[in-house]
């Protein structure tokens, strides 16, 4: 099987020859021990948009300010009820070679955001019901070209619109997030209610895309997004849009890399098909082992927990193969090398020499088998 | 001076307006409580004290969540805002300083957030340096400041070694046997603090206070 086929096996509910594992392509260091572990089997990720975002009556400019010796680049947005700004850090690199990414590839970050007091809901509002969706597909069905069998092509939403509010125009920054949901709760229940409406086009664009997998954008840690924070304002959305979704046949992922430990129940509920990044034990807090026996109905891509990383090879093989051993026989799941920029050379390869060897069904055999070939 | 009834009944209401996340409620009650001769000390350590406490435990036994701990922390600040005012002679006694930073690269706030909240509630004086700040800076603030604490945080694996330049260069400075290092974050391990030399790694917020409120707490009133 190729890595596409493993991965998509393991979506569809057939059992892969191998336990499907993945580099994310934003996240891959190329060259050649990642050259080496692909053709080993180690398949390749990729996000792209499916779509063109356009707003009407809506006037952008930028200024520069480097009085503070750094380089903070101030958007500001003109509509015709008032004007709003946000303000970037930018790393060395933006804009000089590959867009918004910086040389270590890491975008812009918001040191102020849009929303800073209650006047600035309703100039967002203005701007969210004068926002037109387009699809596009070229960048999908590129990527699907050049990747082949190699792996797969994801695409990729935005933000629900709650983790819009509290992780890009509001911000968690002091706990700001939940200072305006305590002071205006309206002005936030508005705003949201207006963003739900406006993004329902966008489900549809996503849905008919060539991609297999949709991404419904979000990073939810149940420490920030508490049990009642999903409940009212995360799970209706997903519904939503996973009805779209699979009335098309294609299946919603969604980024849960934090600590869901408080959180599995109602995951449960929902109708995700991938819970993607989750992170076990000792960055999260929820073993995997748990996670598929609680949600029966939806695959794992399991995040690789760089603390283990930054320990070496050694801690890297003894935590793989206690992995292995949690989660015989090996179902529903497929291993991310991670959801970080970096993993070492030799941490690639030891993961990759295990996972290569990871033969599905799992059995204590095969993982004993690993446990002596791998030095 | 007011009469202890009455005293008994300001308080209460300060620490309500705590537990019930009321913005304007915390503002009124402190200015009666204020108007009503209760000593401005008092308020803070009886009245909204103790109303963030219970938070805590609240949040502690997982009743409250991250939204309540840090909306209780910005309703005791407006409290504060009115109680200030009237402290005379250098304001509340503090269990200690401590000094907190996410340390250069690392953008995340919120786990610094939570620990500020918490040390606040537990009466130590916070100098929060914020977020993304550079080694040479916390040395210089540590220099400055003379904490009993320094808390490190960090979020990505990416940035968890700057944590121990960071006490290298407070070793480098002559600095680093006058203060404790505490580090914390998701991807921080125990071992990792050990390997960097830090006093201390916290597995949570709730956890890493108690740590500090150990340190700074003589031994035979611990």
């Amino acid at each position: 099987m190729t890595p596409r086929e493993r991965i998509l096996a393991t979506l569809y509910g057939d059992r892969a020859d191998r336990l499907p594992f993945f580099h994310w392509w934003r996240h891959s260091q190329i060259g050649w021990a990642e050259r080496e572990c692909r053709n080993r089997g180690m398949g390749m990720c990729w996000l792209r948009p499916c779509h063109i975002m356009t707003m009407e009556n809506v006037d952008r400019t930028e200024a520069q300010d480097t009085s503070t010796g750094r380089v903070v680049q101030r958007r500001i947005y003109h509509t015709p009820v008032g004007s709003i700004y946000l303000d970037e850090k930018r790393e060395p690199g933006v804009e000089e070679w590959h867009g918004l990414r910086s040389w270590r590839d890491v975008s812009p970050w918001q040191i102020d955001r849009l929303i800073k007091k209650p006047e600035d809901y309703e100039v967002l509002k203005y701007m969210i019901e004068h926002t037109t969706y387009t699809p596009y597909y070229f960048p999908i069905e590129q990527a699907e070209e050049w990747l082949g069998g190699d792996g797969l092509v994801i695409a990729s939403l935005p933000h629900t619109p709650m983790q819009m509010l509290m992780i890009d125009w509001i911000g968690s920054e002091g706990g700001r997030f939940y200072i305006h949901h305590a002071k205006y709760r309206d002005e936030i229940e508005e705003l949201y209610e207006a963003l739900c409406k406006s993004r329902e086009p966008l489900y549809e664009i996503a849905a008919r895309s060539p991609a297999e997998v949709v991404m419904c954008g979000d990073n939810i840690d149940g420490l920030l997004v508490n049990p009642r924070l999903f409940e009212k304002y995360f799970m209706p959305v997903y519904e939503n849009c996973a009805e779209i979704l699979h009335e098309q046949g294609k299946l919603m992922a969604v980024h849960m890399d934090g600590r869901i430990n408080v959180l599995k129940d109602l995951v449960a509920k929902t109708p995700i098909d991938i819970i993607e990044a989750l992170h076990p034990p000792p960055m999260g807090d929820l073993p995997v082992s748990d996670a598929l026996s609680r949600w029966k109905q939806k695959v794992i891509w399991m995040g690789y927990p760089g603390s283990v990383y930054t320990l070496g090879p050694e801690a890297v093989k003894k935590h793989t193969l206690t992995l292995l051993r949690s989660i015989v026989p090996g179902d529903r799941l497929c291993v991310e090398m991670s959801t970080e920029n970096l993993v070492s050379n030799e941490n690639l390869l030891t993961l990759t020499s295990i996972l290569e060897n990871a033969a599905l069904p799992l059995t204590e055999t095969t993982i004993d088998h690993i446990e002596q070939s791998v030095t | 001076m007011c009469g202890t009834l009455t005293e008994e009944k300001y308080l209460r209401a300060l620490k309500d307006s705590i537990v019930n996340m009321d913005f304007d409620g915390v503002i009124q009650a402190a200015q009666h409580a204020m108007d009503g001769g209760v000593a401005p000390l008092k308020a803070i350590t009886d009245g909204m004290a103790v109303g963030m406490s219970i938070v805590g435990e609240k949040f502690e036994k997982g009743e409250y969540f991250l939204s309540e701990l840090i909306v209780a922390g910005a309703v005791m600040k407006e409290g504060m805002s009115v109680i200030d005012p009237y402290v005379q002679g250098g304001g509340a006694a503090v269990r200690g300083k401590v000094i907190v930073a996410t340390v250069e690269g690392d953008n995340h706030d919120i786990g610094k957030s939570i620990v500020t909240t918490l040390l606040v509630a537990r009466g130590f004086e916070v100098v929060d340096l914020g977020i993304d700040v550079a080694s040479e800076t916390i040395v210089c603030a540590v220099e400055e400041h003379q904490p009993d604490i320094l808390g490190l945080s960090a979020l990505l694996t990416v940035t968890m070694p700057q944590m121990g330049e960071v006490i290298d260069a407070l070793q480098a400075a002559g600095l680093r046997d006058n203060v404790k290092v505490i580090v914390g974050g998701t991807p921080v391990t125990a071992e990792f603090a050990e390997r960097i030399g830090a006093d201390y790694c916290a597995v949570n917020a709730v956890e890493g206070v108690e740590k500090c409120v150990a340190w700074v707490t003589p031994e035979d009133e611990g």
